[in-house]
């Protein structure tokens, strides 16, 4: 485990649990239907909330100091997929389901082992036109296929 | 109408010949999802919601609910089954129910007995899937009929009892677990009140107004954030791969394991109804049992198979009898069964003893149809077991962005906005980075479907009582209930403050 993070996440969570406390206050305390309003619940887990990461925060002081085994991580590979993975939401719309999949699926693939170019864009054509013909055409979903002119 | 007439009813609906292709769809899926490893049940059921969504969209909504609950289901044991094989060929579990059947299993496989390692789990979950039936089939109608005398106290104390077995026994660190459950109750608070209707916390964002989907989180937090795991920190290359020779069991080998299949069917069935106890425990307790049982205790982890049936059993059972609490009382009891809840709500069927009243076709066609399920497994197990290890060898380049693809593909099938796909990626990343420093998820999934539930009957609760929060400890029931959430909480840490190694749940 590491300090740095729980220190943050501790913080983090303490800041929404103070959130949640403060923005139900300003939730309409009306009980129609209830003798308690929509506010409490919230507001008594957001207290729950701040009290367990102040808890947390304490823990984080005890710790004592592990020395993780440093394993090579790949983030460059990560990163590139994630960024294309945001794109690929991005243009799922506007450039329909097939091309948007397909040049997702083959960045990916390239990303996590170069080569085998045929391989690649086989699998990723197979898969973008095949889920597409079988959940729009065969099942009858409906899907952005193509980009509208 | 007596049990059997309900259970004739359910295998009519199970003999349907779509929930019967359903079915095997479904432990087939789940038993590659158990060979893979870095998906286990949680992610592979998540994924698979959007998928049963979109194939039983045509059907009338209680028929669907009932194929696709019965192929998700079928994922879940499935799962149980496939674990074993990597455990055994590889020495590395597809999930973390099947630890414990490295010990033994991998050992055997290197003595070349990797066959009748494998069929013996496949037979030992096969009369542990069939033993956890028959304790619902029987359980299922007297648990239901006590649940449905509870109020809405009751129930709200019955859902904290859930949540804290949950978030009592998951994860290395109490405070963690409980902060993940806080929080999964926070979100399912975001979107329009069901009561009064006013909206919370959604800063005029109409998107926000029906809150945030529990599907959506759910495929992020577990199947994004493992493939995103399996990404960074690559695994290292998977060593080789033990021969299969002969399949079949020998006689001794039947012989031996007869009576650690039946001890950890039972045991795990029990260990499986409790709340946060779960697949993981199961097999583990079955492993320590086996060997006091045993007259040759030294003989564990040399390769006994003893030590491969009963833990590969208990885990079986264990999944069986976590469908009790889902189906009889509405509190799933397990990260994967809680993900079954969701998928049973968005078919706008509520899990709890009213579901074997307003909804038998669904309870009962579920439970036929996982006998069905458990025979096509052992069918399918024995004979094809080699083809599944084959599935190990998928290479992770093209399995990694399928994944992706896949999730993208389920939730924007489903959801019909590119909201609910960015909010995936972001899943998938706190995913990854809680899972990494030990903070459970199974609490968060678990919170955020019991969220509104919960808070529902409380207010229900307290409008009865005239907002006297008494009423929760002046109902017999209730109070129970609460007792057993505090010491379920409270136990382990007074055992862990002694000094004792407490036994923790791992995600499944």
């Amino acid at each position: 485990m590491s300090k740095t993070f729980d220190r943050i996440t501790g913080i983090v969570f303490l800041l929404i649990g103070l959130l949640f406390v403060i923005e139900s206050r300003s939730i309409s305390q009306s009980a129609y239907g209830s003798s308690v309003g929509p506010n409490i619940f919230p507001m008594a887990l957001g207290i729950i909330l701040l009290l367990l990461s102040i808890k947390l925060l304490f823990e984080t002081m005890k710790y004592e100091h592990v020395e993780t085994s440093k394993e090579p991580l790949q983030y460059m590979k990560f990163v590139i997929i994630f960024i294309s993975a945001v794109l690929y939401a991005a243009v799922l719309e506007p450039l329909g389901y097939v091309i948007s999949t397909f040049i997702f699926l083959l960045v990916s693939f390239q990303t996590m082992e170069r080569g085998k170019w045929i391989s690649t864009i086989l699998i990723a054509s197979f898969f973008s036109f095949g889920v597409y013909y079988f959940f729009a055409e065969f099942l009858g979903g409906s899907l952005p296929g193509f980009p509208e002119f | 109408m007596t049990t059997l007439d309900f259970l004739f009813n359910g295998f009519a609906v199970a003999f349907q010949w779509q929930n019967i292709l359903f079915a095997f769809v479904g432990v087939l899926i789940g038993t590659a999802v158990g060979v893979l490893p870095g998906i286990g049940p949680m992610s592979g059921v998540a994924l698979l919601i959007p998928v049963t969504a979109t194939l039983t969209s045509g059907m009338p909504t209680e028929a669907a609910a009932a194929s696709s609950i019965i192929l998700l289901a079928g994922v879940y044991y499935g799962a149980m089954y496939g674990g074993s094989t990597t455990s055994i060929l590889l020495n590395t579990p597809g999930e973390s129910s099947s630890v414990v059947t490295t010990l033994d299993g991998y050992q055997m496989a290197r003595q070349g007995r990797a066959g009748a390692a494998l069929s013996i789990a496949a037979i030992g979950s096969f009369v542990a899937g069939i033993i956890s039936l028959i304790g619902l089939v029987l359980l299922a109608e007297p648990l239901s009929n006590v649940a449905l005398k509870f109020g809405p106290a009751e129930y709200f104390s019955l859902m904290l009892l859930g949540l804290a077995a949950v978030s009592g026994l998951a994860g290395k660190s109490m405070t963690k677990a409980l902060i993940m459950t806080v929080f999964g109750l926070l979100l399912a608070t975001i979107g329009i009140d069901a009561v009064s209707g006013i909206a919370r916390f959604t800063y005029n964002f109409p998107i926000l107004y029906s809150g945030l989907e529990f599907l959506t989180i759910a495929v992020g937090l577990f199947a994004l954030g493992e493939v995103f795991k399996t990404i960074i920190e690559r695994d290292k290359e998977d060593g080789a791969i033990a021969k299969i020779e002969r399949v079949l069991p020998t006689k001794q080998d039947l012989k031996d394991s007869a009576k650690p299949i039946v001890r950890g069917s039972l045991l795990g069935f029990f260990i499986g109804v409790l709340p946060g106890a779960g697949a993981t425990l199961a097999s583990f307790f079955s492993y320590i049992a086996e060997k006091k049982f045993s007259k040759h205790p030294e003989k564990f982890g040399t390769g006994a198979i003893e030590g491969v049936a009963g833990p590969e059993s208990a885990n079986n059972a264990a999944s069986g009898g976590a469908m009790i609490p889902l189906l009889t009382l509405g509190i799933p009891g397990s990260g994967t069964t809680a993900i079954l809840m969701g998928a049973l709500i968005m078919y706008n069927i509520q899990p709890g003893p009213l579901l074997f009243e307003d909804h038998p076709e669904v309870a009962w066609g579920l439970i036929a149809s996982m006998f069905i399920g458990n025979l096509m497994l052992l069918v399918l197990n024995m004979p094809l077991v080699k083809v599944f290890a084959k599935i190990i060898q998928t290479p992770k380049k093209y399995l990694l962005p399928i994944i992706v693809a896949i999730s993208f593909f389920g939730v924007y099938a489903v959801q019909y906005t590119t909201f609910d796909l960015y909010l995936l990626l972001a899943c998938g990343v706190f995913g990854y980075l809680l899972a990494k420093n030990d903070y459970p998820l199974a609490p968060l999934v678990l919170a955020l479907v019991l969220g509104p539930m919960i808070e529902n009957n409380m207010r229900r609760a307290l409008t009865i009582s005239n907002g006297d929060f008494s009423i929760f400890v002046m109902k017999p029931m209730s109070l129970v209930f609460i007792i057993a959430a505090v010491a379920w909480l409270i136990i382990p840490l007074i055992l862990k403050l002694k000094g004792r190694n407490v036994i923790i749940n791992d995600e499944e």
